[in-house]
């Protein structure tokens, strides 16, 4: 089958940096790692394990980092070469309890899916991503499926995944909707774990896929007092309005609105321009993860108050003494887990599925590629903001294997 | 030759193309046939000794005041209140008219033994000024002897333990003022009156007044019923203001009111050629606005605005009366009426006029684009007495190039307003009820207001009622050459050439309008029948 | 275990290690008794090295050839009554009103080579002589002498007189310090009592236009002219006492800035009719004191200004046309 291998290669991992660094984020691709073979699907690891055939397959920040050569070397023990990547999917089942099914990926290999018994405490409760056995057990080492040798990825015609790792996607939702579940997920995770306290200022740094379901998870899930979030492009301002945000702001404009939205006197240099404020807003979402984002972050959010970092950030240079001075504090929020709710605790993944139907996030998917083009679809999606787009997926549906739900239901 | 009044020319064939101002620039713009152009008079003779035109002045007052020598004792509360950097326009060269005018008063309070001197400069809800600024308008000696003693003040309007609330008028107006002023035995003032606008109670009741009083003739139902601000018989503003002097009299207050006109000379002689009329231009003239126009376009705007921003206008005094407020206003009204008036017929279907780089609340920094507004719909628009010089409905197109920039130190609440209020909605009405109050009372404007060099928060606001009256009456505003994002945010049509905007005024002023081009600055007021 | 079998003490990574024993300060042990710290600073600095002929050559270099040339260009000094220093036998000593720190050096370039290169300065001890790098910087480059200044004190009044006994000049502002608002301030005995004591002759020295240039308490340097007027020697007499002829002094000043003002004739009928305008200014307000002083600032015609009725026929004088920026400086006219 085809697939999109990404393999242990120091000197194409290197030409890939440069080429990234030279023509900008996504045109490494062509000098890269990652090259479309033709393999042998992957063998299921054991029982409890079934085969999935990707319909979607969504682009996402994390996979352009490592694209581009620029993924932190955190990750290196937590990864296995050759890995295909992809970790947004939906797809169609082939054995097990939803044999025939669609389904969407929650693609955290925790203990179940590592075969690891008994399962670690965070597992045990619910909290596959801070799985402390991702190195361990009967697979590869990788944190996520799409960074595992032994489970293949979504960039491909087919891969195995663990019964545990499946959620059925209902026959209403269509596949668009259910390939932004995963990073609806994310959103949902991060908005949750450290919700804002009701009628609290917030900003959401970053109109990207993360940051405008950040947006819409904020809206649906919590109640903040107001809402701002800062976009660079159009389209992106657009689309954070409509998904729930009440002020919507460019970059340059966020010192200004995050003083106005608190009320608060500002420190200026001589020129007239604000440098950070005295007071501030009680939670910014950096859903960016540059060290431009981060520094901005610190100089809005309020003595006190919380700065959740949701996009994946690298290696940062920041100094850290507004955060001491102020008793900031300074979250990371990765993957999903399980969320506490009034109504009880209930899985990221549940409540994802809530958020795309409701929020109707399948519009955020902007562009379908086949594999074969995937250089232009990397391409897009490290451009995507610019070019008006959010969130870019593989098209991976044959033609002649069936029909759509929406065909099947009629 | 004595100078020559102003006058409409009617462009015909021969009519060489009008010059445009735009910001910092300018241009030639050709005119429909049959279109008319409004120039002003030409600038009357300067009084040749105005050293002595002002001691006579103090010495035989007008109206109900005994002369300044008499009213000045030992051991009497002198203090003297002048007007800011928003006058004149362009700044004068030195040395400027409050200089001269202090001089000589100080000159009597020396000889008089009067120890206890205070100056304020009276700048109501205006930045306050630099030292540079302020040597340039008092003089170095003057300054040098009041600034290091901490005698020099600024009119602080947001200072309580400086305000004394005089009470209310009749129709409920509260009079808030300076507290130092209004317990002076004897107040003079020192005003320049550029337009019919200034002067007269105006001088007291709103330049050392606070947000308090202002808000009472600054609002929109008021700038509405202000037909025009030039013209103070018809104007609700001065109305309010009178109200307000009469108060203040009546409080006890005494106020020396000195008053003075300039010509309207308002360019050096190398760039004459602004001043004069397009087909009499000489060669040089000529030359000159070819090696001009073509050095700013490239010039980098920074750059350019400082060029312009250092230019030193060489008009002066042509009238100085003093004493009671009323009898020295009307003096001056004449004086001013004199130099500026230009008879009009008729109003017009649409009105053109190129924008200057400066108004009175930009000096030394940047044009945004709400003092674009205020320039063009503000001030220019209401340079009419009798009737406005468009006709109800009608188009009125602007040439400036409106950039999407501020100067973050003069204009801080200016961006907040322009990115926040006009983003949301441009009407008026729901502008000052909305969010009026919380831009007046945000702690960090009062405090860049006080401390700093900028507008109170509540100015942007104030701007943008100056409009009320244009934006009520005209049909569409076009701004020709601007950035089209920012005008599109004032609410305006962008057009990138003359041409373009005479073509979109047709679909409200039809195929064939008539067309009233105003030639200023040279500053002048039309007479409309 | 013995001591071989240990390992080597871990050294700290990439530190700098201070130097050993002789080659840095040596640190006290607890038990031992310190030294006494002799200060040497203020009035007890020692400034004999100063005067050795090395240092001197330096400072003589220093003076004609970087700052009288700097000096020119920035205060364009024009001087008045070099003719009554001609005939003096050194040492002399020269006093001067003081209204800027340009004054020392000014006053210093437009004396003649005989005087200048062997004349030392009294400055003040609190202020010149406070720290070890000032004091030895301004006794280098002006001969400086610390004087305290606010009370009586042997040593220093011991040195002056000593180094003028030497054959030293001495240049010494008897206000004590430099004019807060341009007008002048009492003159104190220093000068009239080390005069008596020496029995040297004191030349009056005023200097006008060094505070539009740099005033006390401000930072910026506006070129502009000044005028530096030597004035008839004053002997002390017998019966006079030193306050009595600090307050002669003083009037000798104030008649060498009523000559500045308006011409040696005027001035002297003035000081004969004891019409002088006060040197400590108008007992005003502080703002009528700023008010009526006589700077070239001032724009009223000369006529207006003064108070006498005697007209004026000399010209006025030149005004010095500096080149700034068209913001922060007015544009003249003409006069």
């Amino acid at each position: 089958m085809k697939a999109l291998v990404f393999e242990r290669s120091l000197p194409r991992f290197a030409a890939a940096r440069l080429a990234s660094a030279v023509a900008g984020s996504g045109h490494g691709v062509g000098v890269g790692p990652l090259e479309l073979l033709e393999v042998d699907p992957p063998r299921l690891p054991g029982p409890s394990w079934v085969r999935l055939e990707p319909r979607l397959a969504g682009i996402c920040g994390s996979d352009l980092a490592t694209l581009d050569g620029r993924s932190s070397r955190y990750f290196e023990h937590v990864v296995s070469f050759p890995f295909v990547p992809g970790h947004e999917i939906v797809g169609d089942v082939t054995g097990g309890a939803l044999d025939g099914r669609r389904a969407v990926l929650e693609p955290v290999l925790g203990c179940e899916a590592r075969g690891i018994e008994p399962p670690c405490a965070a597992c045990a409760g619910g909290h596959k991503g801070a799985c402390e056995r991702i190195a361990f057990g009967a697979l590869a080492p990788g944190l996520q499926t799409g960074y595992c040798s032994d489970t293949g990825g979504g960039w491909s015609a087919s891969l195995v995944a663990h019964e545990s790792q499946l959620h059925e996607v209902p026959a209403a939702l269509s596949d668009e909707a259910a390939v932004m579940v995963e990073p609806a997920a994310c959103a949902v995770h991060a908005a949750c774990s450290t919700a804002p306290p009701s009628g609290a200022s917030v900003v959401v740094l970053g109109a990207g896929t993360l940051g405008l379901c950040t947006v819409a998870a904020l809206r649906h899930f919590c109640l903040p007092g107001t809402l701002v979030a800062a976009a660079k492009h159009p389209a992106q301002r657009q689309l954070a309005a409509e998904l729930g945000a009440d002020q919507v702001v460019e970059p340059a404009e966020v010192m200004r609105a995050a003083r106005r939205l608190s009320g608060t006197l500002a420190l200026v240099t001589d020129a007239g321009r604000i440098e950070r404020l005295a007071g501030g807003v009680d939670v910014v979402y950096d859903c960016v993860g540059s060290p431009e984002s981060l520094e901005q972050s610190l100089a809005i959010a309020r003595p006190g108050g919380d700065i959740v970092l949701v996009g994946m950030p690298g290696m940062t240079r920041v100094d850290l003494a507004p955060l001491w001075q102020r008793e900031v504090r300074l979250r990371g929020a990765y993957a999903y887990g399980a969320e506490t709710r009034p109504e009880g605790t209930r899985s990221s993944f549940d409540l994802a599925f809530e958020l795309v139907a409701a929020a109707r996030l399948e519009r955020l998917v902007s562009a379908a590629y086949p594999l074969e083009r995937y250089e232009e679809a990397v391409a897009h999606a490290a451009a995507a903001g610019r070019r008006g787009s959010v969130k870019i997926v593989f098209d991976l549906r044959r033609k002649s294997r069936g029909r759509t739900p929406s065909e099947e239901a009629e | 030759m004595s100078p020559r009044p102003g006058f409409v020319l009617e462009v015909d064939r021969s009519t060489p193309q009008t010059l445009f101002w735009r910001g910092e620039g300018f241009g030639l713009e050709r005119l429909p046939v049959g279109s008319r152009v409004i120039y002003g008079p030409e600038p009357l003779p300067a009084l040749r000794d105005p050293d002595a035109a002002i001691r006579h002045a103090l010495d035989h007052p007008l109206g109900d005041s005994a002369p300044l020598r008499s009213l000045l004792h030992a051991g009497m509360k002198l203090t003297i209140a002048f007007d800011d950097i928003s006058l004149p326009l362009p700044p004068m060269k030195s040395p400027d008219v409050r200089q001269r005018v202090i001089e000589a008063v100080l000159h009597l309070a020396a000889e008089a033994g009067v120890d206890d001197v205070v100056l304020i400069a009276a700048l109501a809800l205006h930045r306050r000024m630099t030292d540079d600024e302020l040597r340039h308008a008092l003089g170095t000696r003057v300054f040098d002897a009041f600034a290091p003693h901490g005698l020099l003040l600024q009119h602080d309007a947001e200072d309580p333990a400086n305000l004394v609330d005089l009470g209310q008028t009749d129709e409920g107006e509260d009079v808030e003022l300076n507290k130092r002023a209004v317990e002076s035995d004897l107040l003079v003032y020192v005003n320049i009156n550029l337009v019919a606008m200034d002067g007269g109670h105006k001088s007291v009741a709103t330049g050392l007044a606070s947000y308090k009083s202002l808000k009472h003739h600054h609002n929109v139902r008021t700038m509405r019923a202000s037909k025009s601000f030039m013209d103070r018989h018809h104007s609700q503003l001065h109305t309010s203001n009178w109200r307000m002097g009469k108060l203040i009299a009546q409080s006890g207050l005494k106020i020396f009111q000195i008053e003075t006109t300039l010509n309207t000379d308002t360019f050096p002689p190398e760039m004459r050629f602004l001043q004069r009329r397009e087909w009499e231009w000489t060669a040089r003239d000529r030359a000159s606005f070819l090696a001009t126009s073509k050095a700013l376009e490239r010039t980098p705007p920074e750059l350019a605005r400082r060029i312009f921003h250092s230019v030193r206008a060489p008009h002066d005094l042509t009238s100085v009366q003093a004493g009671e407020v009323d009898a020295v206003h009307d003096r001056t009204l004449e004086n001013v009426f004199r130099q500026q008036i230009v008879p009009v017929e008729g109003q017009t279907d649409i009105l053109t006029m190129g924008l200057p780089y400066i108004c009175p609340y930009n000096v030394n920094s940047i044009m945004n684009p709400i003092l674009v507004a205020c320039l063009g719909l503000g001030y220019f628009f209401n340079l009419y007495r009798g009737r406005p010089l468009v006709r109800e409905g009608g188009v009125v197109i602007m040439s400036h190039p409106t950039p999407w920039a501020f100067n973050p130190v003069h204009h801080p609440s200016y961006i907040d307003f322009f990115e926040q209020v006009l983003a949301e909605t441009t009407d008026l009405l729901e502008i000052e009820s909305k969010y009026e109050t919380a831009f007046a009372t945000d702690p960090w404007y009062v405090h860049l207001y006080r401390t700093s060099y900028a507008y109170h928060g509540v100015h942007p606001f104030y701007m943008w009622y100056w409009c009320a009256h244009a934006l009520e009456h005209v049909g569409k505003v076009i701004v020709v050459g601007g950035d089209r994002a920012a005008v599109r945010r004032l609410g305006f049509s962008p057009a990138s050439t003359l041409a373009d905007a005479l073509e979109m005024a047709s679909d409200v002023v039809g195929r064939d309008p008539s067309i009233t081009h105003l030639h200023t600055p040279p500053l002048l007021l039309a007479d409309v029948q | 275990m013995s001591a071989a079998a240990l390992p080597p003490r871990p050294r700290p990574d990439g530190s700098v290690r201070p130097g050993p024993f002789l080659l840095r300060k040596p640190t006290r042990p607890l038990g031992a008794e310190p030294l006494p710290v002799e200060r040497g600073l203020g009035t007890s600095y020692d400034t004999a090295w100063a005067r050795r002929y090395p240092v001197r050559l330096a400072r003589a270099m220093l003076l004609d050839d970087v700052a009288r040339p700097l000096l020119r260009a920035s205060c364009a000094p024009t001087v008045f009554g070099l003719d009554h220093l001609e005939p003096l036998e050194l040492p002399v000593i020269l006093a001067a009103n003081h209204s800027s720190h340009l004054d020392t050096a000014l006053l210093l370039s437009c004396l003649p080579t005989r005087i200048r290169h062997h004349a030392v300065v009294a400055a003040a001890a609190d202020y010149f002589f406070d720290r070890r790098l000032k004091a030895t910087a301004w006794a280098f480059a002006l001969g400086a002498i610390p004087m305290e200044r606010t009370r009586v004190n042997r040593r220093s009044a011991d040195l002056a007189a000593g180094l003028i006994e030497e054959g030293w000049s001495l240049v010494i502002f008897p206000e004590g310090g430099r004019t807060p608002d341009g007008w002048g301030q009492e003159f104190k005995g220093g000068a009239a009592y080390l005069a008596k004591r020496c029995l040297v002759p004191v030349v009056p020295v005023h200097i006008r236009g060094t505070r539009a240039i740099l005033a006390k308490g401000s930072s910026t340097l506006r070129p502009g002219p000044t005028e530096v007027r030597f004035g008839d020697p004053l002997w002390p007499e017998a019966d006079e006492d030193a306050r009595r002829f600090a307050a002669r002094i003083e009037r000798a000043v104030a008649l060498l800035a009523d000559e500045a003002e308006t011409d040696w004739w005027s001035a002297r009928r003035r000081a004969a009719s004891g019409s002088t305008p006060p040197f400590r200014g108008p007992e005003a307000s502080p703002w009528r004191r700023s008010w009526s002083l006589p700077t070239s600032a001032d724009p009223t015609p000369r006529r207006q200004r003064r108070a006498a009725t005697e007209p004026d026929e000399s010209p006025a004088p030149r005004r010095w046309r500096a080149k700034r920026s068209p913001a922060s400086w007015p544009e003249r006219q003409g006069d």
